[in-house]
Formats: C-alpha cells, sequence, structure tokens
C-alpha cells in the first residue's frame, strides 16, 4: 500500500502543488489510509528536525555573501577582469561571460544570481558589439549553469545534507566538472565564431582606473600572502618542522612573490594591472572559503559565515559600495530565499523516512536492475532520467526527491557516492537552462527581454555540449574524484 | 462577492502586518546567526576556547528566521512548483484546479497545527535545550525551553494556513470576476537562489 506515496507524490506535483505540500500530503494521506496515524506525527517531527541542522546554515550565509558581493559591485569588477583576460579571443564578449561566470561561480553557487547579475551587464553589451539578443541570453544562460557546480554551491550542501555526504568533499569533487562545462561552452563559441560570423575580437583594457588607498594596498597585500603561501610549500622545510621554520619558509614565499609581483609590472601595463586589481578583492572569496575548509580551519558553515562577515567588511569598509540603508533588503531576500529550501529540505527529510518504511528503493532497484544489470548502461540510463526530470523540475527539489531514492541503488552497484553525487546534480544543474521549464531560461529572457522560446532554440549548441561533459563526468570518474581523493576528503 | 470581501479584508490586513513584524525579526534572525557563528569562530580558532552557546544559538535564530519568513515567500508565490498544467489551462479551470490545490495544502497545514499544538505542548517540550540560558521572574538563569524552537516551526505553519486562507480566498473572488480589485501582494520571489 504505501509504495503507492510515489505514484501519489508524482500526481500531485504535476498537479501544481508546490513541492513542499507534495513532500507531506502524498506520503501523509497514505500512512492515514494504512492506518499509521501516528507515524503522521513522525513526519511533522522530521520536518522539524530536519531544518534544525548546523551545516544547513551553510545555505543562508553562502547566499547573503553572494548577495552582499553583487551588491557591493564585484560584478562589474569580475566582468572588466574577464574582458582583459579574454577579450581578444575570437567571440571575444561570449568568452567573457563564460569567464566571469566561472569567477562568479566561486561567490555565489547560484545560476539565478549568475544570470541576472551577469546577464543585465553582458547582454546589452553584447548587443551593442553585433552579436543578436538571442545569442547573448542563450550563452548567458549556458554558461550561468556553472555556478552551482564550482563551489560555494547550494544544491550540494543540500545534496550532502539529505544524504549524508562531506560537504567539503562535494565541493572539491565540482570544481573540475565545473570548469570543463566552462572550457566546453568556451570551445563551442570558438566552433560557432566562423559559422555565425560573431564580432572580430578586441582586448578591451578599462583605462584610467584609479583605485582608492585602502584598496590598493589591501589588493597589494592579499595577492602576496597568497602568493607567498603557494611559494611556501615548496620550500623544503624537513617532515615536522618547527614554528619558526615556517614563519621562516613564509616570509622566504613572501620575498619570492613581492619578487615575482614586481617582475610582473615591468611586463604589464598599468591599465592591465590596476583591472586585475579591481578584481583581487571578489577572487579572495573562494580562496577563503574553500582554503579554510582545505587547511581544517573552518568548517563549511563557518567558512560560509566568514565569507559574509569579509563581504561586509569589503562592502563597507573598503570599496565603500555599501550603505546601512542596504542591509534590511539583502538580509531580507537572503531570509526569504533560504527559508524556503530549508522548508524544502525540512520536508525532504520527512519524506526520506516513508521512502524507507516503504522498501520503495528496494522495489525500484530491482525493477532497475531487471532492465540491465550493468552499471555503465544503468548510468547512462538514470542520465537520461535525470535530464528529463531536469527539464520539469528545479535542481534543488529534485536533488531532495530523487537523492534518497536514486543514491542508495547505485552506491550498492559500486559507484562512489560523492561521484554518484556529481553526477547527479551536474545532470541536474544543467536542467536548469533545459526547456520547457528551465528556470535560467525564464530569468535570462527577463533580462534580456527576448522570447524564452527563441533563447531556447539558441541554447542548443551549448546544451550538446553540456550534454558531453556529463557524459565524461559520468564514465570518467577521475575528473569529479581526484581532488577530493589528493586531498584526502575521499578514501 | 462582498461577503468575500469582506472575509478577505480584514484577512488581508492581519497577514500584512504580521508577516511585516516576521520579516523584521527575521532580518535581526539571520544577522543574529552570522554574527554567533563569527563568535564561535573567533573563540575556536584565535583564543583555541569554544564556547557551548553559539552554534545552538545559531540554530535557535534560523529556526525562528525559517518559521518567520517563509509564509512571506509562500504569499508572494515563492514556494517552488511545476505550474506546466495549470498555465496550458483556461483561466477558469485553472482556477478551480488552484482552489483545490489550496485546499490540499490547507488540510496539510491543518493537521500540522494540530500535531504542533501537541508538540509543543507534550512530553517532549518539557526538555531543555543544551545551552541557551535566559533570566526568569526571580533574576536567576536557567536553561531555555526546547519548546521556545520547537515553537518556530508551529509558528510558521500557522501563519502559513492564514495566508493559504487569504490565497483561497483571493482565487474564489478571481473565480466569481472579481480578479481585477485584488491588491497586488508584493514582488514576485520566484527567484530560488540555491539553484
Amino acid at each position: 500500500m504505501l509504495i503507492w506515496f510515489l505514484p501519489a507524490f508524482l500526481s500531485f506535483l504535476l498537479l501544481g502543488l508546490p513541492v513542499f505540500f507534495a513532500l507531506l500530503a502524498a506520503p501523509g494521506v497514505l500512512l492515514w489510509l494504512n492506518g499509521q496515524e501516528k507515524d503522521i506525527t513522525l513526519l511533522y517531527r522530521n520536518v522539524y528536525n530536519g531544518m534544525d541542522s548546523f551545516p544547513l546554515m551553510a545555505i543562508p550565509f553562502f547566499m547573503l555573501a553572494g548577495e552582499l558581493m553583487n551588491k557591493g559591485g564585484i560584478t562589474v569588477r569580475l566582468v572588466e577582469f574577464s574582458q582583459a583576460l579574454m577579450g581578444h579571443l575570437r567571440g571575444g564578449l561570449a568568452q567573457v561571460n563564460v569567464l566571469s561566470s566561472i569567477l562568479f561561480a566561486g561567490l555565489s553557487g547560484s545560476a539565478v544570481a549568475d544570470t541576472s547579475a551577469l546577464g543585465s551587464m553582458l547582454i546589452p553589451a553584447m548587443e551593442k558589439e553585433g552579436y543578436t539578443r538571442r545569442f547573448a541570453a542563450a550563452i548567458t544562460a549556458a554558461s550561468s549553469v556553472i555556478g552551482p557546480i564550482i563551489p560555494p554551491s547550494g544544491i550540494m550542501i543540500i545534496y550532502a545534507y539529505v544524504m549524508g555526504e562531506s560537504v567539503a568533499a562535494l565541493f572539491l569533487a565540482g570544481i573540475v566538472p565545473g570548469i570543463l562545462v566552462g572550457v566546453g561552452l568556451m570551445l563551442m563559441i570558438r566552433a560557432l565564431a566562423d559559422r555565425y560570423e560573431l564580432p572580430a575580437a578586441h582586448r578591451v583594457v578599462i583605462s584610467g582606473i584609479e583605485l582608492s588607498k585602502l584598496e590598493y594596498w589591501f589588493s597589494f597585500v592579499l595577492v602576496r600572502l597568497n602568493l607567498g603561501w603557494l611559494a611556501m610549500q615548496f620550500i623544503p622545510v624537513g617532515e615536522e618542522p618547527s614554528t619558526t621554520a615556517q614563519w621562516l619558509a613564509f616570509g622566504g614565499g613572501l620575498l619570492i612573490a613581492h619578487g615575482a609581483a614586481l617582475g610582473l609590472r615591468q611586463v604589464f601595463s598599468r591599465d592591465f594591472r590596476m583591472v586585475c586589481k579591481r578584481a583581487v578583492i571578489p577572487l579572495q572569496t573562494p580562496i577563503l572559503i574553500l582554503g579554510g575548509i582545505l587547511a581544517g580551519v573552518f568548517t563549511p558553515t563557518e567558512a560560509a559565515a566568514v565569507a559574509v562577515a569579509y563581504a561586509l567588511v569589503i562592502g563597507f569598509f573598503v570599496l565603500r559600495s555599501l550603505s546601512l540603508k542596504d542591509l534590511p533588503q539583502i538580509l531580507s531576500r537572503s531570509a526569504a530565499t533560504s527559508a524556503v529550501v530549508l522548508l524544502l529540505v525540512g520536508a525532504a527529510i520527512a519524506f526520506k523516512t516513508v521512502v524507507s518504511l516503504s522498501y520503495a528503493p528496494q522495489i525500484l532497484a530491482e525493477f532497475i536492475l531487471s532492465l540491465t544489470e550493468n552499471p555503465l548502461i544503468l548510468l547512462f540510463l538514470i542520465n537520461l532520467l535525470l535530464f528529463l526530470v531536469g527539464m520539469f523540475l528545479d535542481a534543488g527539489p529534485a536533488i531532495i526527491i530523487l537523492g534518497p531514492i536514486l543514491g542508495p541503488i547505485f552506491t550498492d552497484l559500486g559507484v562512489h557516492p560523492i561521484h554518484f553525487a556529481i553526477i547527479m546534480s551536474v545532470n541536474l544543474t544543467v536542467g536548469l537552462a533545459t526547456p520547457p521549464m528551465g528556470l535560467v531560461l525564464f530569468v535570462a529572457s527577463a533580462v534580456s527581454g527576448e522570447r524564452v522560446e527563441s533563447i531556447a532554440r539558441a541554447i542548443l549548441p551549448f546544451l550538446a555540449i553540456e550534454i558531453v561533459v556529463i557524459f565524461l563526468i559520468t564514465y570518467i570518474p577521475a575528473i569529479s574524484m581526484t581532488i577530493p581523493r589528493l586531498t584526502g576528503f575521499v578514501n | 462577492m462582498a461577503l468575500l470581501n469582506a472575509l478577505l479584508l480584514p484577512l488581508q490586513a492581519f497577514n500584512e502586518t504580521v508577516l511585516r513584524i516576521g520579516r523584521g525579526i527575521a532580518i535581526l534572525a539571520i544577522a543574529l546567526m552570522v554574527l554567533a557563528i563569527l563568535i564561535q569562530v573567533f573563540f575556536r580558532y584565535v583564543l583555541n576556547n569554544p564556547l557551548p552557546w553559539p552554534d545552538e544559538a545559531a540554530r535557535f535564530a534560523m529556526l525562528w528566521m525559517t518559521g518567520l519568513i517563509a509564509p512571506t515567500a509562500y504569499r508572494r508565490g515563492g514556494f517552488v512548483a511545476i505550474d506546466t498544467v495549470l498555465r496550458t489551462m483556461p483561466e477558469r479551470s485553472a482556477a478551480v484546479l488552484s482552489l483545490a490545490l489550496l485546499a490540499i495544502s490547507g488540510l496539510v497545514l491543518g493537521i500540522a497545527i494540530e500535531i504542533g499544538w501537541g508538540e509543543i505542548t507534550g512530553f517532549l517540550s518539557k526538555a531543555k535545550t543544551a545551552s541557551l540560558y535566559f533570566l526568569d521572574g526571580s533574576f536567576e538563569w536557567v536553561k531555555l525551553p526546547r519548546r521556545w524552537m520547537m515553537a518556530s516551526f508551529f509558528v510558521c505553519v500557522v501563519l502559513l494556513f492564514t495566508v493559504n486562507v487569504e490565497l483561497f480566498l483571493r482565487t474564489l473572488i478571481a473565480l466569481a470576476g472579481g480578479g481585477s480589485s485584488l491588491k497586488e501582494l508584493g514582488p514576485h520571489e520566484d527567484e530560488i537562489m540555491a539553484e
């Protein structure tokens, strides 16, 4: 009897019942019909307990950090930096769009935020350069899916929590796949550049930029600290170095970094250096988050809170681009969006309880294994299923619903849980840009004023490359697993 | 129609006022969450002396933030749903289906209110939080009852229920042809940033 909660749930969902209510109504009705009224109380308790979680707190913090950074004007800096680096390549501004998305991904972890922030700036600029509006909107939407793949990522926090995996391992596993999607899109732009005669490329370095003294010195110190720490890793100090030896090595690293920075000053123009310097502050955020987690200094939740503090200090004191009157709106937006996600996660935890009570994973596993026992073919089929689901449902809810059902099946088949998490996350994230229900298509349409249908047609070549990347990730586990293994987050 | 409007207007005013206050507290709560965790980071990593209360205090604030601002998101259409069927249907049929869906949501929330009340007044509510204290009437520090945390979700479902009733009445009015007279519910919050 209880197994009928899945079809009931799907019916509610397809009729348009909000996912939060569907996650509770379907199992609730069937528990009641099954005479298990007491377990309905368990559903309520599990929603509450599901939300009462320390790791989940990273979601509102990362959202808040992203909002603060965005409001603080970092988008312009990232785009200028990308333009200075890649504007000269064929399909210049389209390439800049993709690189900006990769950089932006390290700050926000949200495809929607990426599309609205970068789209509102880059789509008009691309149109002015001679790109069609639908092409500009399509590449903005296609590249925005990198946001939730490269850490920090909201959907990976959700997956990790619902499935009991390590957030840090998932973050690390997403780095290479995210970059791979970006590189794939850049190659596709290059291929399309000849076919569609995209506008000629030219490097754009904004000239005459002046930095405030505080920002100049802040960037100056940050660059040397980062490079110095990196250089320190190559200075031999023995197996168990004393604190003095470590400080000396760090000092040596700082000297090397300062020397390298002085050397680069001779090679690059002042304008180029200023554009790069303006990007240092936003680009420090992912270094702070990942560096803190990797070094074992912070938990992901603490890293997220530190990112918020960093964004506040930068916005109020260094860049002075934020004012106190901006704060209520930023806090309210972050609180509202995270509240919706937290309720969904709580409901998913309750749903998961009924999933296990109903033996649905075992029954589904038997069905799936009756199709074939070859894990490679099963992974192909599951990718198709996820892609279809992604066409109609957003990544977060899809993960919440399908994770507890599909995860255990593939883990039993020998697929590493982190590998499966990445397959699922990347596939469903790409679904955000697929017609007919891709969320970012609607956002790109709102930002550009272009019809969703025409963006959906223009995005097809980019979706094709993203599908290729999904299959690469699926069949070459090393793409996602190497960094977590090297850093010791996965055995 | 006049009866429906007479029912809607006070409920609308109530929701607007209560949710505005809720949003204000939620804003404070998210700020306190950040502050609590930063204090913990400072004490743990700088002073090497972790405090017992910041983690629990931050969770307390997060639960109340969620409970008080989620109804605003629901009222403004921010709850994720697949609305393909609704959008392809003729207006009147879509309104009828919306009513049915709101009735199901209302039923879920009604049952949740009943269970929730039992939870915050029952056996489990007698438990205390691990490390949060408050000054009681006799000016002594006592541990915070756990039901103060659990009440956040109860308040959430109660507010969601009142919003649900408001949305139900609005849909009824729209079905009766009075849709143009309905007041806007504020900016549409359909951007789920976790995506």
